[in-house]
């Protein structure tokens, strides 16, 4: 067998274990440390050399310093959008559940992170642009994400059978999805306040290396740290959902499987 | 895939592709409100309405900041390198203020000092001055030539300058 064969095979494999409640519980229960050890490890090195390595920028200072937690917690306000709305896909065409719990489980991590994102870059606007907030195109986009996050949170909750919750959910998360490129080419199409991109700008990133280090670190950081909350907050409610299975009340009473 | 699965998919598909084709005809209907400024440029061809707030921005132009004899009210030009705007201001300006950098401004433009109004433009009375700094992170110790480059931007820009 060729080893693209074995990988395909591997991946293919895992992918749908995942897809069963009860293997994707197992698995959690060995990756979400992994994960949670990762992100610890990584942002710690980014905080490190992102406040003490990476040299000062000519004009904001230390300010500046601040993108090491905006930039990644605003890219990943958009990825954790792309990966709930293709979840929801999935569990639409598919009718997996566990695509499902992908779906709702996102919601609230990426209203964190878009809230976040807002947050430190207001706090950034003030010293530096001289305001907290502007209507521009970005920020004010970047908002309505942040509501469509709580939107999508709401529908769910709204509904009491829950495969009905589900799929509304999961179909309102599709339909949202036309906001991540609006956002993400919101400071090209139009004029703003916000600047334009530096790390995917045209001829290469904007920024010295000793910037650009700590930033990969703290976004790969900010990656684990999403599959962490996002398989935590999977396994309460792969639980909730077979609570009426077997394996689940074996769990519970404390044997274990 | 099944049949059920593939008209599933096909749906999902027609979804995305008709939401995507509504969002696309209303940004292009709105085209110009999602701008959140006008250049000097925009201003001087297209002329302006007194009773209207505007939001413009531009370089500051290397050497037209000056205080005026009360202490706190500035005057200065801001430009695309293609042509000027005189803002006045009352009050501090952002701290990345200085000459090159871009910035936007608040306000309305003024129709009765028209003894004011020189060969650099409208005047407009800013009630508001706001820093753009651009997408270029550079480390300190090259501050002093990138910001001498930065003050001197227009004088070999060929035509407007995008900021």
């Amino acid at each position: 067998m060729n080893p693209l064969t074995i990988i395909w095979n591997f991946l293919s494999n895992t992918y749908h274990r995942l897809g069963s409640p009860r293997e994707f519980y197992t698995i959690s229960l060995y990756t979400t440390p992994v994960f949670g050890f990762l992100f610890l490890v990584l942002s710690l090195f980014g905080t490190y050399f992102g406040l003490f390595v990476a040299p000062a920028d000519y004009q904001q200072g230390d300010s500046f310093r601040i993108l090491f937690v905006h930039v990644p917690v605003a890219w990943m306000s958009l990825f954790v959008y792309v990966v709930m709305a293709t979840a929801g896909a999935i569990g639409l065409i598919w009718r997996m559940k566990m695509a499902f719990v992908v779906t709702i489980c996102s919601a609230p991590i990426g209203a964190a992170f878009t809230a976040l994102a807002l947050l430190t870059g207001s706090i950034w606007g003030k010293p530096i642009w001289g305001t907290y907030w502007v209507w521009d195109a970005r920020l004010t986009s970047e908002l309505i994400l942040l509501f469509l996050y709580f939107g999508i949170m709401a529908v769910y909750y709204a509904f009491e059978e829950r495969k009905t919750a589900e799929k509304a959910t999961a179909l309102l998360s599709v339909v949202g999805v036309v906001i991540v490129p609006i956002i993400h080419y919101s400071v090209e199409w139009w004029s703003s306040l916000h600047q334009g991109p530096t790390v995917f700008a045209e001829g290469g990133p904007k920024m010295p290396p000793e910037m650009l280090l700590p930033l990969a670190f703290m976004a790969i950081g900010f990656m684990f740290f999403y599959g962490y909350a996002l398989f935590l907050s999977m396994q309460a409610r792969v639980l909730d959902n077979e609570r009426k299975s077997r394996w689940v009340k074996e769990i519970v009473s404390g044997k274990t499987n | 895939m099944s049949p059920s699965q593939k008209k599933r998919f096909a749906i999902v598909a027609l979804i995305i592709t008709g939401v995507s084709a509504a969002t696309f005809f209303a940004i292009m209907s709105m085209q110009s409100s999602f701008e959140y400024f006008r250049t000097p440029t925009q201003i001087n061809q297209d002329g302006f309405d007194e009773k209207q707030t505007y939001r413009l921005a531009g370089l500051v132009r290397k050497g037209s900041v000056n205080r005026l004899e009360d202490g706190v009210t500035q005057h200065f030009g801001i430009t695309d390198c293609e042509s000027d705007v005189t803002i006045q201001y009352t009050g501090i300006l952002p701290d990345l203020f200085r000459e090159g950098q871009a910035i936007v401004t608040i306000g309305k433009f003024s129709t009765s000092n028209l003894e004011q109004r020189s060969e650099n433009g409208p005047l407009l009375i800013a009630s508001q001055v706001l820093a753009k700094h651009d997408e270029n992170y550079v480390p300190n110790e090259a501050a002093d030539a990138i910001m001498l480059q930065q003050a001197n931007k227009c004088d070999d820009a060929e035509g407007a300058v995008d900021y």
